[in-house]
């Protein structure tokens, strides 16, 4: 799960840098880039730190 | 026929009349003045006599008579003159880099007592070996890959009058556009970068690096082995810092988002809010995740345990030598302070100290309401959130902007850390994933949202003409080039780290054993305890 995180987090740069390139309306990349950053927190909070949580030391 | 020339004789007088009139309200334009070789010759001297006397006044030292001559013979000419002008300009560019690069320097010794005081007396040695050799770590890495990769190929940078020689960046062509992605000039500054300006560069950038990797160190503190550290802070100051600080600073592709795709004057961070403190801050949290909460910090039930620091004296000790340090951090990164819209120093720093000021008033006062005191470790942390969060808009903004970006940080980074701790169940010794990484962050947004458009830096930032501009001020666009930055920091440089740490972690380890961490890392790890004469703690109550 934590592989998945990682992909889904740099996923989330990926689409924000691409904003730049995909459109050259400045109200349309701040949406793809705002997208891209929530991708990114969600990579990080949602999936790879619950996948380390599952072993933390104090649930042992 | 009459009347006709009537009329145009007094149309004419008339014209003639406000024509004089406006030559009259006009200054009389002056004929420029040539200054001859004979004019200089002319300028008075104190005679040898009067110098012998002394100057207690200081009205005779620093003369005409100091100006070096080319050629003896013709004795002082314009062409001299003009030389000691150029010459003095870098020259108050260099002296006011490298000093205020000396205050950066000292910051290793704040962040080194904060970290130690905020960590328990059993791993006083530990903490302060880590925060000590980080210094010597970081600056290895960066002399040898780090800095050319940053700073391969910045170009020229006008202030510093002499690094031409770091004039090669490598680009890939991405949407019609150039990205630059690392520079390719400067490693174990040899060759062409054996040069006067890159040496006052160099020294500049290196404090900055390894400001960025002492953060780490207090995040991952009393469980973490020596050797993975000294391996994971060398890996972060040869690469990871160097690859973002030139997105950002070396002419990369953040940096030219403005002249490549009309985003504002592209991603703009005065002093390293983004460049210096997230990359430290994401970086952290990606060894927290990694490494795993101290053990005692959390209960079965995931409650959390305040695990208080040794030595608040020392934290806030700190704390006021971070904030010293950081009047070399933002007014140094102007690179002068001789033209070029340089004086604007003054504003930096006045900035920055309104910035420090206003996070701790508000981080003390949310705590002191929320839990009825005002806690002092939480306001030393607040003072550094508003100082974090200044960083990167310090040079665009107002002091009232300055203000209210301190405010709003030394509220955020208490809310940050209570996310952080009871939330995301991490452990954070020193507070610094939402001291640095969140207010790293804020400050960030905060240029695309407060810059006034009166900064003007020798008239254009990242290749684009005129002052960076926010969207309260009219240029939604910076905006969105500093949102492109943040993206670029939770997405690809908390990745970086991440996969740089796990790899160190499967083949190396990071993380000491429970006996050891229950007994204190000092005489495990450094072979002798920071504090001999005292008596610690039953290792039972340590936890």
């Amino acid at each position: 799960m934590a592989i998945v995180g990682l992909a889904v987090t740099l996923l989330g740069f990926v689409v924000a840098a691409s904003s730049v390139g995909l459109t050259a309306a400045n109200g349309m990349r701040l949406v793809i880039v705002l997208v891209g950053i929530a991708m990114s927190l969600g990579g990080i909070m949602g999936l790879i730190n619950p996948a380390y949580q599952k072993n933390a030391v104090w649930k042992r | 026929m009459k009347e006709v020339l009537l009329a145009l004789a007094v149309a004419w007088s008339l014209g003639t009349g406000l024509a004089h009139a406006q030559a009259t309200d006009a200054p009389a334009a002056a004929a420029p003045t040539s200054i001859t070789d004979a004019d200089i010759k002319g300028a008075p001297t104190p005679t040898p006599e009067q110098k012998a006397a002394g100057d207690a006044a200081g009205t005779l030292t620093g003369n005409p008579a100091d100006i070096p001559v080319s050629d003896p013979k013709k004795g002082l000419t314009i062409q001299d003159v003009v030389t000691a002008v150029g010459g003095n300009l870098i020259a108050t560019n260099f002296v006011w880099t490298l000093i205020t690069g000396f205050l950066v320097m000292f910051m290793q010794a704040g962040f080194a007592i904060v970290e130690t005081g905020l960590g328990r007396a059993k791993n006083a040695n530990h903490t302060m070996m880590m925060n000590f050799m980080v210094y010597g770590v970081g600056m290895a890495a960066y002399w040898l890959i780090g800095f050319g990769i940053q700073e391969g190929g910045v170009g020229a940078v006008a202030n510093l009058g002499g690094t031409a020689p770091l004039n090669s960046e490598f680009a890939i062509t991405l949407f019609g556009k150039s990205w630059g992605l690392f520079g390719q000039k400067g490693a174990m500054l040899g060759g062409s970068t054996y040069d006067v300006g890159v040496m006052v560069m160099f020294l500049f950038q290196m404090v900055f690096m390894d400001t960025a990797l002492t953060i780490v160190t207090g995040t991952a503190a009393e469980r973490w082995r020596y050797s993975a550290f000294i391996i994971s802070s060398f890996v972060m100051g040869a690469l990871t810092y160097p690859l973002f600080a030139n997105w950002a600073w070396g002419g990369g592709w953040l940096a030219t988002l403005g002249s490549s795709y009309g985003l504002g004057h592209g991603y703009a961070d005065f002093a390293g809010s983004g460049v210096v403190h997230s990359v430290g801050g994401v970086t952290a949290l990606a060894m927290a995740i990694i490494i795993g909460p101290r053990i005692g910090k959390f209960n079965r039930d995931g409650s959390p345990n305040a695990i208080p620091g040794h030595d608040i004296t020392l934290v806030l000790l700190g704390c006021f030598i971070l904030a010293f340090g950081w009047f070399g951090f933002n007014p140094g990164s102007t690179l002068g302070a001789a033209l070029n819209g340089n004086l604007r120093i003054s504003s930096v720093a006045v900035n920055t100290m309104l910035a420090g000021m206003a996070g701790s008033f508000s981080g003390m006062y949310y705590m002191w309401i929320r839990y009825g005191k005002p806690d002092a470790s939480m306001t030393g942390n607040a003072f550094l959130a508003g100082l974090v969060a200044i960083t990167a808009p310090s040079g665009f903004v107002t002091p009232m902007s300055s203000v209210i970006i301190g405010l709003i940080a030394g509220m955020l980074v208490c809310l940050s850390c209570e996310f952080v701790e009871r939330k995301l169940k991490l452990d954070d010794v020193v507070g610094a994933i939402s001291v640095h990484g969140t207010n790293g962050i804020w400050g960030v947004i905060s240029v695309g949202l407060f810059a006034d458009g009166k900064s003007n830096y020798a008239g254009a930032w990242n290749g684009v003409p005129g002052s960076v501009t926010g969207l309260f001020y009219g240029d939604a666009g910076q905006l969105v080039a500093q949102l492109v930055g943040v993206a670029t920091l939770i997405g690809f440089v908390f990745t970086f780290s991440f996969v740089v740490n796990w790899i160190i972690e499967i083949a190396w380890g990071h993380r000491v054993q429970p006996k050891v961490e229950l007994g204190g890392l000092d005489i495990p790890e450094m072979g002798a305890l920071g504090y001999p004469e005292f008596v610690l703690k039953d290792e039972a109550l340590t936890v």
